[in-house]
């Protein structure tokens, strides 16, 4: 994928991120089952979306090197 | 050797071993003022990484964390993710700032913000604000250092000697070497708490429940309102969904505008770098998870500590651990302290002397220096004396901060990527976001749906940036380009 989209793409898992770890939306997920890896469910949601963001901004830096040596080569990524 | 010497060596040994590292890394830098506050800008990936993780994971989450979990239960998993959220826009951000860093030679925050928005009354206003967000930050790792020294030692080196012991040391890392010193240092203690925290966070519940899931059973029959967010208030009470969630935005805001990660910007080699410390952030957040399960595994704990902040220390020292445990994980949450302590009290003296001295009286280089020496050594006492104060948790102190410093962001967007702003709108929106927000500090119960003061005051501070800057007259286009066109 291009880089424009993944940066399209970061920005709105993060801003999805920051939606889903306050009120309203985790109010409605506030329950301890099921348990994730032995944590109850309302700790395992914000840490699922702390690893998301490792593997978002990890693509999105693949996308950003591809796009910067198609660039500097003159081809298209 | 008897238990509480051994550990006491261990320690020793340690504190020792992180001098050896801060001196020898400060005699490879240059003796200019780039050298002592930039570090040359030549900080590599591997000190880069963790002189951020380092240096955002204090006391605050190696203590704080733990007493946040076992005495608010869920309230504490706020801290879990306002970190990455505020690091991901920096991916974008930081190479600029590192850009204008090396094109005007910035080595502050304020100087970037002064340079497009010319105004000495903006960087003297900076410098204030600035230190008046760092005492409290600083007096969180000092008291950090105590709490563990004097739970060790069972009270016979009181926290206050503690405190004063493990801030001698820094001191004396700190005026030798200046940046240099923080970075390698920080690495090594780095390694080192992530190491320690994953190993205990796993060890104690399995130790003292059988395992991470059975903890949280048994927690969940015996005290299920900790179970469920927004957790508890510090008086025992339901916390609010407002305070629970304000305090993930405003600290989410906040978190890069701490002038001594900023700065870290300048610092780097390259771009790269600080794009891969973006990217491998979450890494350090993730460390949180084993911090909250020693918090956790000390709730259905028979006894209880004086104090929350206490609980790791206290645990540890109740679970017939040996020696060498106990040891080295003392010297994990000492490190955890210290590191940031170090950065914190380098942070703010260099910025009294940038940003509130310079301006108005050119210091020579060697002036800027001295002075920069003499303001570690009082800013480290007046946070000492906060220190000894009793009666407030860690992380309060940390949230309260939040409210001056999540105030630098809306001016740091104007002055990044914002063509019409003006230096009238970015200094009128500064002062109001931070009176309403120091405001509802000392007015606590006034705030509206219990929110954080930090956000409170965005929602004045934007208002009136935006208005006040469409009303001027706009900025010079050359001036501009050489900001917005990096």
């Amino acid at each position: 994928m291009r880089f424009h989209t993944w940066r399209r793409i970061a920005w709105a898992y993060h801003l999805t991120f920051a939606a889903a770890v306050v009120w309203p939306v985790q109010s409605l997920l506030n329950t301890p089952d099921p348990f994730v890896l032995g944590l109850p469910f309302l700790m395992a949601w914000p840490a699922g979306w702390v690893l998301g963001s490792l593997l978002v901004l990890w693509r999105l830096d693949a996308a950003r090197t591809r796009h910067l040596r198609a660039a500097s080569t003159g081809g298209d990524e | 050797m008897e238990k509480s010497s051994l550990i006491t060596v261990i320690i020793l040994t340690y504190l020792a071993v992180t001098l050896g590292v801060g001196l020898v890394a400060g005699r490879r830098a240059s003796r200019s003022v780039q050298g002592y506050v930039a570090g040359d800008r030549d900080f590599g990936l591997l000190v880069m990484y963790f002189i951020t993780g380092a240096t955002v994971f204090s006391a605050f989450a190696f203590l704080g964390g733990p007493g946040w979990a076992y005495s608010r239960g869920a309230a504490a998993f706020y801290i879990l993710t306002y970190g990455v959220l505020g690091m991901a826009p920096w991916y974008a951000m930081g190479p600029r700032v590192a850009a204008l860093g090396r094109r005007f030679g910035f080595v502050t925050q304020a100087q970037l913000l002064v340079g497009r928005f010319p105004s000495r009354g903006l960087s003297a206003l900076m410098a204030i604000l600035t230190l008046a967000a760092f005492v409290p930050y600083v007096t969180i790792q000092m008291r950090g250092a105590g709490i563990v020294i004097e739970a060790v030692t069972d009270g016979r080196i009181p926290l206050a000697a503690g405190a004063a012991l493990a801030y001698a040391i820094v001191l004396v890392y700190v005026l030798s070497s200046g940046v240099s010193a923080v970075g390698w240092t920080n690495t090594f203690q780095g390694v080192f708490m992530l190491v320690i925290a994953w190993a205990l966070g796993i060890y104690l519940p399995y130790r003292l429940y059988g395992g991470v899931g059975p903890m949280f059973e048994q927690i969940l029959e015996a005290r299920p309102e900790l179970l469920s967010l927004p957790g508890l208030a510090g008086g025992g009470e339901p916390w609010s969904w407002g305070a629970y969630s304000t305090a993930i935005l405003a600290s989410a805001i906040g978190v890069t505008m701490w002038p001594h990660l900023f700065m870290k910007a300048y610092t780097a080699r390259s771009d790269k770098i600080i794009r891969r410390t973006v990217i491998l952030f979450p890494t350090f957040q993730l460390f949180l998870i084993p911090i909250f399960l020693i918090g956790f595994a000390g709730v259905l704990f028979p006894e209880s500590p004086d104090q929350a902040d206490f609980i790791l220390p206290f645990l540890i020292l109740r679970s017939d651990l040996p020696a060498l445990v106990v040891g080295l994980f003392c010297a994990g949450a000492l490190s955890a302290s210290m590191s940031t302590g170090d950065a914190l009290l380098h942070g703010a003296a260099s910025v009294v002397v940038e940003d509130g001295v310079q301006p108005f009286r050119e210091l020579s280089d060697s002036g800027q220096r001295l002075l920069i020496r003499i303001l570690v050594v009082a800013v480290g006492g007046v946070a000492y004396l906060f220190a000894l104060v009793e009666g407030f948790s860690l992380v309060d102190l940390l949230l309260a901060s939040y409210g001056i410093i999540c105030q630098y962001m809306p001016a740091m967007v104007a002055a990044l990527y914002w063509r019409r702003a003006t230096t009238a709108g970015v200094v009128s929106g500064l002062l109001a976001g931070s009176a309403v927000s120091v405001f509802f500090f000392l007015m606590p119960e006034l705030k509206p749906l219990g929110m954080h003061e930090g956000i409170l005051g965005l929602i004045v501070h934007i208002p009136v940036l935006l208005t006040v800057s469409l009303r001027g007259t706009p900025q010079e286009d050359e001036h501009v380009e050489g900001y917005l066109n990096v």
